[in-house]
């Protein structure tokens, strides 16, 4: 089905658009028809990148450095959007970073910025989209993790912020009905920068693949299809919905701590 | 990169929908048609009305073919498995949709009822999967999808053959995701709420109605169009590393 309408004349925010799967989301949600602001921290260069690809595409793109922790900065993220275009209808909290963190090795720092990137960060985008986002009978959409449904040792601190993310996705999406879904996908092993360890060391990358059912390792466009599809009126009665994206990896347990750091 | 593609398309896929005729599978065969695919539909019987819906789906008379039986009977599956084989010697997806509902409180249910819920909605799904399996063999990229209920993860008074059926469903949804992996993938979407013959009585209903109404965050009942498009969503190469998943499409019932 051809559907230029799928998500056309939608305009969409995706923090942490830079690589990644946020990356592979804004260039979907590009092809699917929608204006995207790029959000980025640091790396401007393939920011510019990115946008230079969906503008390719006949998609227009806008470029927002700033650091998801800061709640003016997610206001200012969210009025680029409403200046640009005049709307909001699709905010993707998907910037993350993860460090090693053990139950002998982690200093409070690596908690605090654990914690206040992935999971006060898509609040406060949250809370700066919210009238915005009713206006528009918008969605909200966050990228967590399965390492927020299944423990760790190796990243304590990440598994809790992800597991907080999943439960902000529920009652975001309770606080926001019944003008805004909200929705969260949930990643497994995905071939991103933030598992680059993991590539590198053919031991890890070979376990991960084999502990994986379906074989292989996730692509950012595996996770950024279902981030489309959320996002879509095709998911028009989901809500609060926390979408395992893993290649089944979840279902059992022999994923656990690849890595001994 | 292109402007218009074509985005979870079923285009020259051919699968079976059972419980086609009426409800979420009817709006299930409509949504997979429109994207493309050749279907085999199943009712438990085959009525005038059944084979028009059919007929009304298919761009040839090829491209759609009807098939009856009540899955709760081993032989019927199994003739089911033969005329689709001959049919269509290849399948790349079937959606598991055919169900029955009892709503029987505990201290009345008969061990009738037992049989039926189980017999259909578990048993029925599984001999309905394991028999299209080895035509699922010559698919590029086979897919299942189970069709459990809201009543699989959330509790409501009556119906407990109901809802311990649909609550399996999702355990073999998982199991069959592992042991079919990595060829086939396998995924339930659990419906709430929706406005089908099954429940009738409550969304005609004024009180029931606005009780549902009330309670459903997004502040309405379901449709069965609402429920198609995460069934086309999985099946679709878009989802080629989802399985084991249980996408509930609810309206956030659950949440509350």
């Amino acid at each position: 089905m051809t559907e230029p309408g799928l998500l056309g004349g939608r305009v969409a925010v995706v923090t942490g658009a830079s690589r990644g799967i946020g990356r592979a989301t804004a260039l979907a949600l590009a092809r699917a028809g929608a204006d995207v602001v790029l959000h980025y921290r640091r790396d401007e260069t393939s920011a510019r990148e990115v946008a230079r690809e969906i503008r390719a595409g006949g998609r227009e793109a806008e470029l927002v450095g700033s650091d998801v922790r800061s709640r003016h900065a997610m206001r200012e993220l969210v009025r680029h959007a409403r200046g640009w275009k005049g709307r909001l209808d699709i905010a993707v909290a998907n910037a993350g970073i993860a460090e090693p963190g053990t139950l002998s090795a982690v200093d409070r720092d690596s908690w605090t910025r654990t914690l206040e990137t992935n999971l006060v960060g898509p609040f406060e985008l949250a809370q700066a989209a919210e009238v915005a986002l009713r206006q528009s009978g918008g969605t909200f959409i966050a990228t967590a993790s399965t390492s927020g449904l299944i423990p760790s040792t190796q990243e304590i601190p990440y598994n809790a912020a992800k597991a907080g993310l999943v439960m902000l996705t529920r009652c975001l999406a309770l606080a926001m009905a019944p003008q805004v879904r909200v929705n969260a996908v949930a990643p497994g092993w995905v071939a991103t920068d933030m598992t680059r360890a993991e590539q590198a060391d053919p031991e890890s990358y070979r376990r991960i693949r084999s502990a994986t059912p379906l074989g292989r390792w996730g692509r950012p466009e595996d996770i950024a299809s279902a981030i489309v599809f959320l996002a879509s009126d095709m998911a028009r009665f989901v809500t609060g919905q926390v979408l395992v994206v893993d290649g089944g990896q979840s279902l059992h347990w022999r994923v656990d701590d690849p890595v001994q750091t | 990169m292109e402007t218009r593609v074509t985005v979870f398309s079923l285009k020259g896929r051919v699968g079976l929908v059972t419980g086609a005729s009426r409800g979420i599978g009817r709006a299930v065969a409509t949504e997979l048609a429109t994207a493309g695919a050749r279907l085999a539909l199943h009712a438990r019987t085959l009525r005038p009305e059944f084979r028009d819906f059919a007929r009304s789906l298919g761009p040839s008379p090829d491209s759609v073919q009807v098939f009856g039986g009540d899955l709760a009977d081993p032989k019927a599956v199994h003739r089911l498995v033969r005329g689709v084989r001959r049919w269509s010697p290849r399948l790349d997806f079937v959606v598991a949709n055919a169900g029955v509902f009892a709503g029987t409180p505990s201290t009345e249910v008969a061990e009738s009822e037992w049989d039926t819920m189980l017999g259909v909605n578990l048993r029925g799904t599984f001999r309905t999967v394991r028999g299209v399996l080895p035509l699922l063999e010559g698919s590029r990229a086979p897919s299942v999808v189970l069709v459990s209920s809201i009543l699989a993860s959330r509790a409501s008074p009556g119906g407990v053959a109901y809802q311990a059926s649909k609550a399996a469903v999702e355990q073999m949804g998982r199991v069959l995701a592992l042991e079919f992996a990595p060829r086939v993938r396998v995924n339930t979407v659990a419906p709430g709420f929706i406005r089908t013959d099954i429940n009738r009585a409550s969304h005609e209903d004024p009180v029931s109605r606005q009780h549902v109404e009330q309670a459903t965050p997004l502040r309405r009942w379901g449709e069965p169009a609402d429920i198609a498009p995460a069934v086309r969503f999985l099946l679709s190469d878009e989802a080629s590393w989802i399985t084991g998943a249980v996408l509930l499409v609810d309206g956030g019932l659950g949440l509350e």
